[in-house]
C-alpha cells in the first residue's frame, strides 16, 4: 500500500522541490513547472568580504559538495591575483576534484538511484530504498560504501578531517603531499578499481530491463555543456567549455572563463529562487542545454583513461549523437567513477607530485575573476569583482543544478504527459517524476527528509486553476 | 543554492553496520538518518546530511559558524522582504 506522507515545516534554509502539473480542457497535461525553494540572497551575503575568505566560505555553505566549490572559487581567486600556479598545485587540485567527484556519485548511484531499479518503480516506498536494497543486494550496497568511503578519505588525508578543507586556497594548495599520504591512497585503488567494474559489468546487463525508462526518462533533444581541453579530452579541472547539440556536433568551443556571460543568459521565473540559466544564442526558454556527468561524455571527443575510454565507446553506443536519454546520467557516473580511479593513480605516479612547491602569494591584481569546474552535478562557475582592497563588489554563482533547471522542468512535464491521465495523480507517477529529478542529482541538501526519499509535493492544477489532486511526502 | 545544515546526532542504533542509523536533531526537528557512511560517528557529533544520509562529520565549531553565516542570511532576507513590501 502506497503511503502518504506528510513533511513537517522546514525551514528556509532547506532545498525541497514542488511540483505543479497543469491540465487543459480535456484532462490533458499542458505544463510542469518544477519549483525549488532554495535560499536567496547567498550572492549579496558575499558582498563586503575578503576574496581569500571566498573558497572556504562557499565551502562551508554549500556542504555537499564542498571541494567542487572550493575548487572554482580558488581558481576565481587565482583570477583576481593574477597567478599561475604551480603545476604540482594544480595536479593536487585535480585529485581531491575527483575524489569529490567519486564519492559524490557513489552515493547517487548507489544509494538514491540504484534502489529504483533494483526494487522497481512500483515498488512500495517504504522499502524501495536503501534499506530494502541493503536487504536484497547487500554485496552492491557495500561496494557502494566502499567507494565513497575511498573518495572520501582521499580527501580527508589531503585536506585535513574537517569539512572545509582549507587546503585548497587561493594561489594553489597550503600543504604538499607527503610520501606516506601518496602511498596510502595508492594501496586503496586496487579495491576500489574492482568495486567499479563490477558494478558497470552488472549494470550494463541491467538496460534491456528499463525501456519505458529509458525511453521516457527526459530522453528530449538539448544541448550539452561542460569543460574540455583542446585535445577534446575529459577534464573537471582545467580546460574551457563546449557545447554541443543532440546530433553530437559541436556549437560553441573553447570558450573562455570569462566569456561565459556571452553564452550563457540568465533567466528568472515568479516560481523559483532557482534561475534558469539558457544558451544566450538561442534565447530563452529554446536555448536549453543539460550539464553532468552524461553531458561531459556527450560532449567529449575520447575520455584519455584506457579502461574508461573503453566503456566510454560503448556508451556513445546508446544514441546516434549525443545520448539524450537522462536515465543514462547513472551510467555515465559510473564510467566518471571508473576514470576518476584512473586518472588519481596516473597523478600520483608523476615524478614531481611530491614538490614542495604548492602556493603562489600575491595581492589581488585584477578586479574581475571567473573560476569555472566541473563539480559531480556539472558545471560550476564562481564569478567576483573586488574593489582596490579585495573586497567582494559582486559574486554571481551559476551552480550544476542551475543549469539544469530548465531540463529538468522539460524532464518533469515529459513524465507527466506520460503517466497523468484525468485528474488523478497516481503512486507511480509521483515515484516517475522523484526518479528523473533524482536522475540529475540536483543538490537538494533536505537534510530533514526521509532517508533516500525526496521532498516533493505535486499539485495538479486543472485549467481553472483549481487544484484537483495532491501528492505530499 | 542548497545549503548543508549541519545536526546533532542524539542516538545511534548500531545493531547492523550496514544499516546503522541515528536520531539527528536539526534545530528542533529529529529526524532518522543513514550513518553507514560515517562509522566512526558518536552521539554528540555533529553531521552533513544529503537526502537522508549523514556524507561527513564536523566540529562542533565548524557548526556553528554554518550556523552563524546561516543566520546572517537569514537577516539579509529578512531585511531585502522589509524594503520590498
Amino acid at each position: 500500500m502506497a503511503r502518504q506522507i506528510t513533511i513537517e515545516p522546514v525551514t528556509r534554509a532547506e532545498g525541497h522541490g514542488k511540483v505543479t502539473i497543469f491540465l487543459d480542457d480535456d484532462g490533458y497535461v499542458r505544463d510542469a513547472q518544477f519549483h525549488v525553494t532554495q535560499i536567496r540572497g547567498f550572492e549579496k551575503f558575499c558582498e563586503g568580504r575578503p576574496f581569500y575568505e571566498m573558497p572556504s566560505l562557499m565551502a562551508r555553505i554549500c556542504g555537499i559538495c564542498p571541494v567542487s566549490h572550493l575548487v572554482a572559487s580558488a581558481k576565481a581567486c587565482d583570477q583576481l591575483m593574477a597567478v599561475q600556479i604551480p603545476e604540482t598545485a594544480e595536479y593536487l587540485r585535480r585529485v581531491m576534484n575527483l575524489a569529490q567527484l567519486i564519492q559524490s556519485h557513489a552515493l547517487s548511484f548507489f544509494h538514491l538511484a540504484s534502489p529504483d531499479f533494483l526494487l522497481g518503480l512500483d515498488s512500495d516506498p517504504a522499502t524501495r530504498n536503501i534499506f530494502g536494497l541493503m536487504q536484497s543486494h547487500p554485496n552492491i550496497a557495500r561496494d557502494g560504501i566502499m567507494l565513497r568511503k575511498f573518495g572520501q578519505q582521499i580527501i580527508e588525508l589531503l585536506g585535513g578531517k574537517r569539512i572545509h578543507p582549507g587546503w585548497i586556497v587561493p594561489g594553489g594548495v597550503s600543504e604538499p603531499l607527503s610520501v606516506d599520504k601518496r602511498d596510502t591512497i595508492l594501496a586503496m585503488l586496487p579495491e576500489a578499481m574492482a568495486a567499479i567494474q563490477r558494478t558497470l559489468d552488472w549494470f550494463k546487463r541491467t538496460f534491456d530491463q528499463y525501456p519505458e525508462e529509458i525511453r521516457t526518462f527526459a530522453n528530449f533533444p538539448s544541448l550539452f555543456m561542460g569543460l574540455t581541453n583542446d585535445k577534446g579530452e575529459l577534464v573537471h579541472y582545467e580546460g574551457r567549455l563546449r557545447f554541443v547539440d543532440a546530433t553530437g556536433k559541436i556549437v560553441a568551443d573553447q570558450i573562455e572563463a570569462e566569456d561565459y556571460q556571452k553564452y550563457i543568459g540568465e533567466a528568472v521565473e515568479p516560481y523559483s529562487f532557482l534561475k534558469f540559466p539558457y544558451y544566450k544564442p538561442m534565447g530563452y526558454p529554446e536555448g536549453i542545454y543539460r550539464v553532468g556527468p552524461l553531458a561531459r561524455l556527450n560532449l567529449i571527443n575520447f575520455v584519455g583513461t584506457p579502461l574508461a575510454d573503453a566503456e566510454w565507446a560503448e556508451f556513445r553506443e546508446l544514441g546516434r549523437g549525443a545520448v539524450l536519454s537522462s536515465f543514462h546520467y547513472h551510467c555515465a557516473r559510473l564510467i566518471e567513477i571508473l576514470n576518476g580511479i584512473e586518472r588519481i593513480e596516473h597523478i600520483l605516479n608523476k615524478s614531481d607530485i611530491l614538490d614542495k612547491n604548492v602556493r603562489a602569494y600575491a595581492d589581488p591584481n585584477r578586479l574581475e575573476g571567473v573560476g569555472i569546474s566541473e563539480a559531480p552535478r556539472g558545471t560550476l562557475i564562481h564569478h567576483y569583482r573586488i574593489n582596490e582592497d579585495g573586497i567582494i563588489t559582486y559574486a554571481n554563482l551559476i551552480i550544476a543544478t542551475g543549469h539544469n533547471n530548465l531540463a529538468m522542468n522539460r524532464g518533469v512535464l515529459q513524465v507527466a504527459k506520460h503517466f497523468v491521465k484525468g485528474d488523478q495523480l497516481q503512486e507511480g507517477m509521483l515515484n516517475r517524476v522523484e526518479a528523473v529529478i533524482r536522475a540529475y542529482d540536483p543538490c537538494l541538501s533536505c537534510s530533514t527528509h526521509a532517508v533516500g526519499q525526496m521532498p516533493l509535493h505535486v499539485e495538479l492544477v486543472n485549467r481553472d486553476g483549481r487544484v484537483v489532486d495532491e501528492l505530499t511526502r | 543554492m542548497c545549503l548543508a545544515v549541519p545536526g546533532k546526532i542524539i542516538s545511534i542504533d548500531a545493531t547492523d553496520p550496514l544499516m546503522r542509523t541515528g536520531k539527528v536533531n536539526f534545530g528542533g526537528i529529529v529526524k532518522e538518518i543513514n550513518l553507514a557512511y560515517v562509522p566512526e560517528a558518536e552521539v554528540g557529533n555533529y553531521v552533513i546530511v544529503h537526502v537522508g544520509f549523514a556524507i561527513s562529520i564536523v566540529d562542533e565549531d565548524e557548526a556553528n559558524r554554518v550556523f552563524e553565516y546561516l543566520r546572517e542570511m537569514d537577516e539579509l532576507a529578512e531585511l531585502e522582504d522589509e524594503t520590498s513590501s
